[in-house]
């Protein structure tokens, strides 16, 4: 017994010098852990600025070729054509708005993808049955603007 | 308008909405669940999948757009009234 406790007291290492050598094995534990944590952190900020530029990218585009088409409109038809477009350009921008925002929040914030950007084409078929200066057709079309402008927006980043 | 006019209006309006939305309804799901297992799975791509996600969901949605603007003409403006 007292031979095997000699034994064991001569091959463990000395107390204190085990507490302090786990002691720096933990600060640069810690350390690398705070380094992961800010490059991971500088890594995440970094993509959601990408996606906040995609963002105003598309939005900026859809704003470009609707007031083009509202020009273009305002030279070949008349005013309330042209009134119509510019309505459905406007709730095109709101819809996308409103869809970059939902895709902003999910997985962080919530679950599901949110559903109130399909309010706008709502609102803006009703409002051309009911207002009789707004056209139907144009409207829609100036609202689908967003889907041309999104191709091309891409064939152009690629 | 004369009440069977009103009725198959009322009743293509409903099948236009439910009809169109079930397939975007899927594949925005699966688009949805494919990207937030990706972002799970390597964060620092999350602001392109974040991008073309927005790009698929655009592109799905209007699909449920086009049954929407069908069944609101077909409920507000309708063309068969006579």
């Amino acid at each position: 017994m007292l031979a095997s406790s000699l034994f064991r007291s001569e091959t463990k290492p000395p107390e204190g010098g085990s507490v302090g050598l786990e002691n720096t094995k933990e600060a640069s534990h810690s350390e690398e852990k705070t380094l992961c944590q800010d490059s991971s952190d500088a890594a995440l900020l970094e993509a959601s600025e990408e996606y906040a530029q995609h963002q105003q990218r598309y939005i900026v585009a859809t704003s470009i070729v609707s007031a083009l088409a509202v020009a273009i409109s305002a030279i070949f038809f008349d005013r309330s054509t042209t009134f119509s477009i510019l309505i459905g350009g406007l709730s095109g921008l709101l819809y996308l708005w409103l869809l970059s925002r939902g895709v902003g929040k999910l997985g962080k914030v919530s679950k599901r993808v949110s559903k109130s950007q399909l309010l706008v084409p709502v609102v803006l078929v009703l409002a051309s049955s009911r207002f009789p200066q707004l056209d139907f057709l144009p409207a829609i079309l100036g609202f689908m603007l967003y889907k041309p402008t999104m191709i091309l927006q891409v064939l152009l980043e690629s | 308008m004369d009440s069977i006019t009103t009725a198959a209006s009322v009743v293509a309006a409903g099948l236009a909405v439910g009809l169109g939305a079930i397939g975007p309804g899927i594949g925005q799901g699966s688009a949805a669940q494919g990207a937030v297992e990706g972002i799970a799975r390597q964060p620092e791509a999350e602001g392109k999948i974040r991008g073309t996600l927005l790009l698929s969901f655009a592109f799905m949605e209007s699909l449920t757009i086009y049954g929407l603007v069908v069944a609101l003409v077909l409920l507000f403006a309708n063309p068969f009234a006579g």
